[in-house]
């Protein structure tokens, strides 16, 4: 359907706003409203979450706009909190704005990005009937510390009056109005001066890996890029903005060990074995705070399960996490903040980038084969622990399929970009699923350890216990029954992953093809 | 998506303004609304100071499709846009007789804009014709203006006889009283006597200099006046009929 967007262009520095009106006078009338100037701040998610919808959202003081990005059309403008390092969309009055920010938003907060100046004017051009046949705004656009200012025309065309709006830019034209702009300019701009350009942070794993690199370059790149994401996730988690910087952290380090323990001789064994050593410790340190974070993102939907009259036992249980977690943020802090540990992250970036003295065997063979060797391996394992898989299974195969799903997964991400994208995301597709019920069912297992313990830890005596142990015991139950249900869905889950199609798929992927065994000899006598 | 026709047999009860008005709020809140303009006079076109476009008229309506969409105007408020009318319109009965299914014909021509337009507003002509019977299928909600004198409940029983005389019933309809004059013993007696029936709105709608005043400042009362207290009947109108819709 035909709906005329805007149009963004420099104004040219000779060229004043007001020549600009007096020449549209010729054709037009003109409304032109009072002038507005305001420093705004663009906020969003650490991962764009906004952007990505193609959202802007800005605030100036208590006051926020919500508005499209390629349009420039308001969606919301409503009152909420002073935006002071971090805010959370429940930190909004109940309102629009808020519920447009909750589903876009899930557990992320909203993070301050760039202070931008704003100033201009609006437009309406109106045609013989004083009916408004264009809208214009002349905007002064000035990231804050920078010199630079933009100064922009943009045109926002009104359905049915094309004719107008080419009369329109055609005196534009005429003025020297003619090099187009974004009309998100200050906005980018303040960004890249705070050193983050839109869309560049998704916890997503996307490495473009060269074809031609070696076992041991390719795997220095995904070490690298798991680094990276590791150190840009610390300082979130040491401000605790949201609990998503503790899971990316943890995800990458997760990554690194999966990486560690899959891929063998390519870096030097020493090199493997102190690494997978430092990187589980600094897994371990993350997990109690994490678990805690699990759980408390759960409040709603476990206080759901239970009956009305159990709930302020709950309650109460809630109310003790929520100590305990920043307790266990503090010391995770202190963790991340140490010597020791900052020096493990140096010398993991030092060992990427230097030249192995002795290279492991396989490091210099093709990447391609060293991908497909791995995944292969790795589907065999899921394919034969997975057809064992039934209703019945003890939870520790259970685990122990979500495991080996784990590292299957992993591996596909690392080499995602050597093969076919298409046949590459159905593979993917496929497991996820398998995963996603295997993942639900690990959670309720851990779940019950823990208010497991949690009830065998309870002092006797206290007059809130009774209430306290009848609530976590209604979870339990809960909890159990969930557990159970799924159960019936293994077979199912794992039908689609394991039919004779997707294994096929595997193996025309994957498989050693006489070439790819010929060009490997080939390597190794070198 | 819901279509809401706004009409009544008697001309000269308020139809246009409420249209306008209706329209105007629909669009503030975040639903895109198109108001069609059916009467050939073409008055809400006036408001919105909107020209027919110079190829447009009942028989590019009527093929609909393309031939609507490249016709429509967007007003001067965001999320509003209008169908113009057109003065062929006034033979409009005579080009939908020849149309095949012809009482169902406008239905099936707004039925693509559903898609662009959460509620769509139809300002009818004062008649019953052919084109009221198109209107009343494809409705979703025939909104019924009445000043509350005799005759026009005289005009209200017709359309209630028109209707079953179709087969479509009276549940569609909602009534509310417009261009009321509280100092009128007749108005306030009538009133009375109806409000408690069903379909019988709440809110109403006064007799007003600023309403009347639209012809000549050309914009709804709601946008040019939101103060007045006519713009705050409409209001409580609106999100009275809101509340019938979603029910």
């Amino acid at each position: 359907m035909h709906q005329p967007g805007a149009d963004t262009w420099y104004l040219p520095d000779g060229l004043r706003a007001e020549a600009l009106f007096s020449a549209l006078t010729a054709e037009f009338g003109l409304d032109v409203a009072p002038a507005y100037a305001a420093t705004v701040v663009y906020a969003d998610s650490f991962d764009w979450r906004l952007y990505q919808q193609g959202y802007l959202l800005h605030c100036h003081g208590r006051c926020w706009t919500l508005y499209h990005g390629d349009s420039g059309e308001i969606t919301v403008q409503q009152g909420g909190p002073e935006l002071q390092g971090s805010c959370a969309a429940r930190d909004f009055p109940p309102g629009q704005l808020r519920e447009l920010l909750e589903p876009l938003l899930s557990v992320r907060c909203l993070l301050p990005l760039a202070p931008v100046s704003l100033s201009g004017r609006q437009i309406r051009l109106l045609n013989r009937d004083e009916k408004t046949v264009a809208r214009m705004v002349v905007e002064t656009q000035q990231p804050t510390g920078k010199g630079v200012a933009f100064r922009l025309v943009r045109l926002f065309g009104i359905r049915g009056y094309d004719h107008e709006q080419t009369r329109i830019r055609h005196i534009l034209e005429e003025q020297g109005v003619r090099e187009t702009a974004s009309p998100l300019i200050g906005f980018e701009e303040g960004c890249l001066a705070l050193g983050r350009r839109p869309l560049d942070y998704s916890s997503k794993f996307v490495l473009e890996l060269d074809d031609a690199s070696t076992a041991r370059q390719a795997m220095a790149r995904v070490y690298q890029t798991l680094l990276d994401n590791i150190l840009r996730n610390i300082p979130g988690v040491l401000a605790g903005w949201d609990s998503e910087f503790l899971h990316d952290l943890r995800v990458a380090i997760r990554r690194t060990r999966s990486g560690l323990s899959l891929v063998k001789q390519v870096l030097p064994e020493e090199t493997v074995d102190r690494f997978s050593r430092e990187f589980g410790r600094l897994g371990s340190l993350t997990g109690p705070t994490r678990d805690l974070d699990v759980y408390l993102l759960n409040q709603d939907a476990y206080l759901n399960r239970l009956p009305p009259a159990l709930r302020p036992g709950l309650q109460i249980f809630f109310a003790d996490l929520g100590r305990r977690r920043q307790i266990e943020q503090k010391k995770l802090a202190r963790a991340l903040r140490a010597k020791k540990n900052r020096a493990v992250l140096t010398a993991w970036h030092r060992a990427l980038k230097s030249r192995d003295r002795q290279p492991a065997p396989l490091a210099g063979i093709p990447v391609k084969e060293l991908g497909r060797k791995i995944i292969l391996k790795r589907c065999k394992r899921v394919l034969r622990d997975g057809r064992a898989l039934n209703a019945d299974s003890p939870d520790t195969e259970v685990h122990r399929l979500r495991i080996q799903c784990k590292k299957l997964r992993y591996a596909l991400e690392f080499f995602s970009s050597l093969f076919p994208k298409q046949e590459m995301q159905t593979l993917i597709r496929h497991l996820k699923k398998l995963q996603d019920i295997l993942g639900g069912f690990n959670d309720l297992s851990v779940q019950q350890e823990m208010l497991r313990l949690t009830l065998r830890d309870l002092r006797t005596g206290s007059r809130r216990n009774p209430e306290l142990t009848a609530a976590l015991g209604g979870l339990m139950q809960s909890l159990y029954q969930e557990q159970q249900e799924l159960r019936t869905h293994f077979t199912e889950a794992f039908s689609q992953f394991g039919d004779p199609e997707t294994t096929a798929l595997f193996h025309e992927l994957f498989r050693h093809d006489q070439h790819g065994r010929a060009k490997s000899a080939g390597h190794n006598e070198q | 998506m819901s279509i809401i026709a706004v009409y009544n047999i008697k001309g000269g009860v308020g139809k246009t303004a409420a249209s306008v008005n209706l329209a105007y709020l629909s669009s503030q809140q975040r639903g895109k609304t198109l108001l069609l303009d059916m009467d050939p006079q073409g008055s809400a076109s006036f408001y919105f100071r909107i020209r027919s476009p110079k190829k447009f008229g009942t028989k590019k309506l009527l093929k609909g499709g393309r031939h609507i969409e490249d016709n429509i105007k967007g007003t001067d408020y965001p999320g509003l846009d209008m169908l113009p009318a057109d003065f062929s319109y006034r033979n409009i009965d005579i080009a939908l007789d020849e149309c095949k299914k012809s009482h169902k014909r406008l239905g099936k021509v707004l039925q693509p804009l559903h898609e662009e337009y959460d509620r769509i507003i139809l300002d009818c002509p004062p008649n019953l014709t052919l084109l009221s019977e198109n209107i009343f299928y494809a409705a979703d909600c025939i909104l019924a203006p009445v000043i509350p004198t005799t005759l026009s409940l005289l005009a209200l029983e017709q359309l209630f006889e028109f209707l079953e005389e179709i087969g479509l019933g009276r549940d569609k309809v909602l009534i509310f009283f417009s261009m009321v004059e509280k100092r009128k013993k007749m108005h306030a007696e009538m009133m009375r006597s109806l409000g408690k029936e069903n379909g019988v709105l709440q809110a109403t709608i006064p007799y007003s200099a600023d309403i009347e005043r639209m012809g000549i400042y050309r914009q709804p009362v709601a946008a040019a006046l939101p103060g007045s207290s006519a713009a705050a009947a409409y209001e409580r109108l609106w999100h009275e009929i809101q509340d019938r819709l979603v029910v």
